[in-house]
């Protein structure tokens, strides 16, 4: 019997791959609840400060140092002032989501092919490793774009229905929607690629996630900054982050290509 | 005879050390070649190096018909490979395992999937496809491993250590399909430790410690240790003059006891055998068997490989 084998058509690689690793990834319970965790407590957390700011009145002290570090807030009525902050401090703990969640399936995806002695076989085949590494970055990018996409939704939906006029409109303001959709893909991809390449050096999960798990710091930072007033999160700065993102995803694709060779992942990979 | 791998100087060097030493091979079609050495001897680099997952250091080669190092996609697609290790995804069925690498492969759908049946089938898996590969034994593993290598129809076929691991049942099916894809004029390239395995199954073997040693068929290697030897037992047991009629023998090179056996090495032995025969037995003795006696692939090997560091 005659078959003539050839490299597959870039989309046919990609859709086989991100199905493969979905297949894997729903069969590892701990990879699971390790992806959902992170976007339900942040989730449920939310919407229950949303919620209890409606039903308790802040204290006159904690109103005035509200005003004095949320110019944004003053002058609004106490209540009101409160939820519109919480709402906006709890979408920056959104953009937590695409640095934590991503970054654990893109590990659990090259350190468990190691462990499984399965990337031999892989690159035995005609695909370019390119398409490989573009494959399996989006196999992780487009489950956790998702899932963070869907917690906004249902944060949006519920402020929406539960929360006062500022809240509302913090989490409906153009630059925060356009924020959850331009940034949260561009951190994730930057999560990604950043777990491939600390995966490549290591071979034990928890020891690529403490390694990874430096990308919240800049995120966590920025929340503390906007919350202590320090930062103003303008249309500005948002443009710059995202300038910022496209540049570092790049340079950490290129850096993931670099390591993802075929001679090094059989040679040097250990 | 078409040559389906060749190689020229080819080397490959990691650092100080040179794992793969300039070897020169000619592999043919429809040829179960089988490639011997000890542990770290470059084996598994070499069979890297033609299957295009690592570039040499220097020296040239061609597998299919294509340049190593400027056709490389083409080699893969044109080569199957089984690794030492199955790899395996092993939470996911076999069905969808060798679905994925038809895909990877190139296959177009309806073919990936009816590949795969082919091959589920003839390594007796069928049954078993909608299973997670976690549940097989050691031996469905590798029979899974193989067919994966084999599904897309590749022209060499480059296998490390087949049969290690497997019972006797998973190895004969192994075997089996080794013979089965040297008929229909596929290439084996066959890395082993089992010597009496190259010796049932390889056209030519090729002894190898990080360089070529000798490459010749398993019966001219064996001739080469022993010439070719019969041995008569004899009832009760040789007597001295036994081995004296033996000796006297025209075209008998040379004669000795051995283990109430007298041993006897000739040109040929076609010639020589019923000579021997009617010797003995006009002299009374007694014969209770006349037999070929065949050097083991495994004492050629010591005298050749061993004493090469």
């Amino acid at each position: 019997m005659t078959v003539l084998a050839m490299s597959p058509a870039r989309p046919t690689l990609v859709r086989a791959v991100c199905v493969r690793e979905w297949r894997e990834a729903l069969g590892n319970k701990l990879l699971v609840g390790m992806t959902l965790l992170p976007p339900v407590v942040i989730l449920v957390a939310g919407i229950g400060a949303v919620a209890a700011a409606a039903v308790n009145p802040p204290s006159d002290r904690d109103v005035q140092a509200l005003y004095a570090s949320a110019p944004a807030v003053a002058g609004l009525d106490p209540k009101d002032a409160v939820q519109g902050f919480i709402a906006t401090y709890f979408l920056i703990l959104f953009m937590l989501i695409p640095t934590v969640v991503p970054l654990t399936m893109a590990i659990y995806s090259v350190i468990g092919e190691k462990a499984s002695r399965t990337l031999e076989p892989l690159l035995a085949t005609p695909v370019g490793v390119g398409d490989l590494l573009f494959a399996k970055s989006l196999a992780s990018t487009i489950p956790s774009v998702i899932v963070t996409w869907a917690a906004y939704g249902i944060y949006l939906a519920t402020v929406i229905a539960i929360g006062s006029h500022a809240a509302v409109n913090a989490v409906t303001a153009p630059r925060w929607i356009l924020a959850i959709i331009v940034l949260v893909p561009l951190l994730t991809l930057l999560s990604v690629n950043l777990g491939i390449l600390i995966s490549t050096r290591v071979n034990d999960v928890r020891v690529a996630q403490q390694i990874g798990g430096l990308v919240v710091v800049p995120v966590v930072g920025l929340g503390i900054a906007q919350v202590t007033g320090r930062v103003v999160l303008d249309n500005g700065a948002f443009f710059e982050m995202t300038i910022v993102l496209i540049v570092l995803d790049l340079a950490v694709f290129w850096l993931a290509r670099l390591a993802f060779q075929r001679e090094n992942i059989l040679v040097r990979w250990r | 005879m078409k040559t389906v791998i060749r190689t020229e100087k080819l080397t490959k060097r990691f650092g100080d050390l040179t794992a793969v030493d300039g070897i020169d091979l000619d592999v043919h079609e429809g040829e179960v070649f089988g490639f011997l050495g000890p542990n770290g001897a470059g084996k598994t680099t070499t069979l890297r190096l033609l299957c295009a997952l690592i570039a040499p250091s220097s020296g040239t080669a061609e597998i299919a018909g294509f340049r190593l190092g400027r056709e490389d996609a083409k080699i893969r697609a044109a080569v199957g490979i089984l690794t030492e290790q199955p790899g395996l995804y092993e939470r996911q069925s076999a069905w969808d395992n060798l679905v994925f690498y038809a895909t990877l492969y190139g296959l177009p759908p309806s073919v990936a999937k009816a590949q795969a049946e082919r091959y589920l089938r003839m390594m007796g898996l069928w049954e078993r496809r909608t299973e997670a590969v976690v549940t097989f034994s050691r031996g469905m593993k590798q029979k899974m491993a193989i067919a994966r290598a084999a599904l897309h129809e590749p022209r060499v076929l480059f296998l490390d250590e087949p049969t290690t691991g497997l019972d006797p049942d998973a190895a004969k099916t192994v075997r089996e399909f080794i013979v089965a894809l040297r008929g229909a004029g596929r290439t084996v390239f066959l890395c082993t430790h089992n010597l009496d395995e190259a010796d049932r199954l390889c056209d030519r073997i090729a002894f190898f410690r990080h360089r070529v040693i000798r490459i010749a068929k398993p019966d001219e290697l064996r001739a080469e240790l022993y010439g070719r030897a019969t041995e008569i037992r004899l009832l009760p047991k040789p007597r001295a003059e036994d081995l004296a009629r033996v000796q006297a023998v025209p075209g008998v090179h040379e004669a000795h006891l051995e283990n109430g056996s007298i041993v006897v090495a000739s040109a040929d032995p076609l010639l020589t055998n019923p000579l021997l025969v009617r010797a003995l037995v006009d002299g009374g003795a007694e014969i209770a068997f006349v037999t070929e006696r065949k050097a083991h692939l495994e004492d050629v090997y010591l005298q050749i490989v061993e004493p090469i560091e």
